[in-house]
């Protein structure tokens, strides 16, 4: 009964963790094939068809580093950014008695729910009334109106957890009420943080629609539409793709290893009572 | 006992101590006391409501104009016209069903996939643990590199599933299957399981570690089998966070432009045309900005009608 208890989990796992695992697996297997090699047809190439050409290719393209340049760049500041004002927001609405906080909260949280579509129409005609389009700024301020809302919703109910008792005895030892924010509240919320600021960078690195409409020239273009433009060409170079494929994927995954733990229950705070 | 109260005291006059004094600050510092609390949001909320809210409350105003992009500052006002043309349009009737039929079978389909793969991950067996933190990496991916990751999987000549079924001898279905009509539907729904599905294990499976033990204790004495205490144990624990889940993920599947956009573009015939897609191009292939927009008011619409419905059919907010 154990034993075949055991055997009908694994085997359920092994079908799901085949769906989503293999696709991934294929693709980072053929970055390190020749062309050739993964036109040939063969499902597991020979030894001697491995290479790391692609990523070289990949690396003198000339437009290639200036954007992965210009993704790290967009996402670490818009991750810094959020982190900053969700925080210092999240700081007001769970330790300030602000009148209508009810309504403030739904005012920050309803934009979350709002198509994108309906409102790339007018933000781009504000961003070329304030000359953004086409810059560092305008898509750094982009993405991060588009995180801030959960960051704020989520931190909020991450400082609503942690003692006031703690602010008390910071406040009478002569902290200021800044202060308290950044060496009481900062240390013990970080797991928070640092989710808040993975799931701001996570979006802006990611995201597709609002950089390819603020985005015109290769000064400010991402890694997505790098990708997109390479999927385009008329010769799809497969190789070149895995590999800046898999070179899109690495922060990610990289840093969702580091945040991986505290990941789920900084996503559903608030939802899951532990 | 003395000491301890000493401290409490201490801890309670300070501020009363500190009141006196208040009356005789200037009143300027006194307001930016008061202030602070909404000078610590003012950063956030100024950028949401400049940048989310007022787009989307003037995107709601251009629904009703004739803006074009060719020429953003000049536009008259012409009432439900856009609105008229839209439900008389074919294809947006077409991008119109086939939202609803994604976003209603994705997502039934992610709570019920959702809802095994947690059983899986909550039973403990040796290295479970490893399931566990891998999970979440498909959900963490830019939504590009899933579309190259599938479209490179199933390419016609050399992606690995056609020449997995050229080995089992079952060439004659190998296709094209992004480029084939009666496929790339159900492609794009794929993806978007292949992307959600660890999100909901993960969270479920969260919620179903927080269930008291007694209630499962209870219920085997009475005699309830495996299936029994999932349904009227289980289940029940788990409404609000499937309710959460599922309204995440309405509007996150109503909404998404990129998995279509990106994989078939709307195509083969309009096949995958969702609402986004065929929104944004009649912005930005087409410069008929008024009457994208009076697109995208549909979809607001839609999605709060939407999420209304799961909140009555779901519940669980209540006992929250």
């Amino acid at each position: 009964m154990k034993l075949t208890h055991r055997i009908i989990v694994y085997l359920g796992l092994a079908l799901f963790y085949l769906f989503l695992l293999g696709p991934m697996a294929w693709l980072l297997l053929c970055s390190f094939r020749t062309s050739d090699s993964i036109q040939s047809g063969r499902i597991l190439p020979a030894l001697s068809e491995f290479t790391c050409l692609n990523y070289l290719e990949a690396f003198n393209l000339n437009n290639f580093p200036q954007l992965v340049g210009n993704s790290i760049l967009i996402a670490t500041s818009v991750m810094l950014l959020v982190v900053l004002f969700a925080s210092l927001g999240a700081y007001g609405l769970s330790r300030f008695p602000l009148k209508g906080k009810p309504y403030l909260m739904l005012t920050a949280l309803l934009p979350q729910f709002f198509p994108y579509v309906l409102v790339l129409v007018p933000f781009y005609v504000l961003m070329s009334n304030l000359s953004l389009v086409d810059t560092h700024i305008g898509l750094i301020l982009t993405h991060t109106s588009i995180t801030l809302p959960f960051a704020l919703w989520m931190l909020t109910g991450y400082f609503n957890a942690i003692p006031r008792e703690l602010d008390q005895a910071a406040a009478i030892d002569g902290c200021s009420r800044l202060a308290i924010l950044f060496r009481i509240l900062y240390p013990i919320a970080l797991p928070g943080l640092v989710v808040a600021g993975f799931f701001a960078f996570v979006v802006s690195w990611g995201d597709y629609l609002f950089v390819s409409i603020l985005s015109q020239s290769n000064s400010t273009q991402t890694l997505p539409l790098g990708l997109q433009s390479f999927l385009q060409s008329l010769q799809v170079k497969w190789g070149l793709i895995t590999a800046g494929t898999v070179i899109a994927i690495v922060p990610t995954v990289v840093f969702f290893a580091i945040v991986q733990r505290r990941l789920v229950a900084g996503l559903t705070a608030g939802a899951v009572k532990s | 006992m003395p000491v301890t109260m000493d401290t409490k005291d201490l801890a309670f006059q300070q501020p009363k101590a500190g009141a006196p004094k208040d009356y005789r600050t200037p009143i300027l510092v006194r307001l930016w006391k008061e202030a602070f609390g909404y000078l610590l949001l003012l950063p956030a909320l100024a950028i949401i409501l400049g940048l989310n809210l007022y787009p989307t409350v003037y995107g709601i105003f251009t629904s009703f104009t004739d803006q074009s992009l060719l020429d953003p500052n000049h536009f008259n006002l012409v009432g439900l016209a856009n609105y008229f043309k839209l439900f008389a349009d074919p294809i947006f009737r077409l991008s119109f069903l086939h939202s609803i039929e994604l976003t209603a079978s994705a997502v039934l389909l992610q709570v019920l996939f959702g809802l095994i793969l947690a059983h899986l991950l909550i039973q403990r067996v040796p290295g479970i643990q490893i399931f566990r933190s891998l999970a979440m990496v498909s959900w963490v991916l830019p939504i590009i590199t899933a579309v190259v990751i599938f479209r490179f999987f199933t390419l016609p000549n050399y992606g690995f599933f056609n020449l997995l079924l050229t080995k089992v001898g079952l060439s004659q279905w190998t296709r094209n299957w992004f480029g084939d009509e009666n496929f790339a539907f159900l492609l794009v729904l794929i993806m978007h399981l292949w992307r959600n599905i660890p999100f909901y294990a993960i969270a479920f499976m969260a919620a179903m570690q927080a269930i008291p033990q007694d209630l499962y204790e209870a219920a085997r004495i009475d005699g309830a089998t495996r299936w029994h205490r999932f349904i009227f144990v289980t289940l029940p624990n788990l409404r609000y966070i499937i309710l959460v889940m599922v309204v995440l993920h309405v509007t996150f599947t109503f909404n998404n432009f990129d998995f279509v956009y990106l994989s078939t573009g709307g195509g083969p015939v309009n096949a995958t045309e969702v609402l986004p897609t065929y929104i944004y191009k009649q912005a930005w292939s087409g410069y008929a900005l008024g009457y994208a927009s009076a697109g995208g008011v549909v979809m607001l619409v839609v999605l709060v009608i939407l999420v209304m419905i799961c909140r009555r059919v779901i519940g669980g907010y209540e006992t929250q």
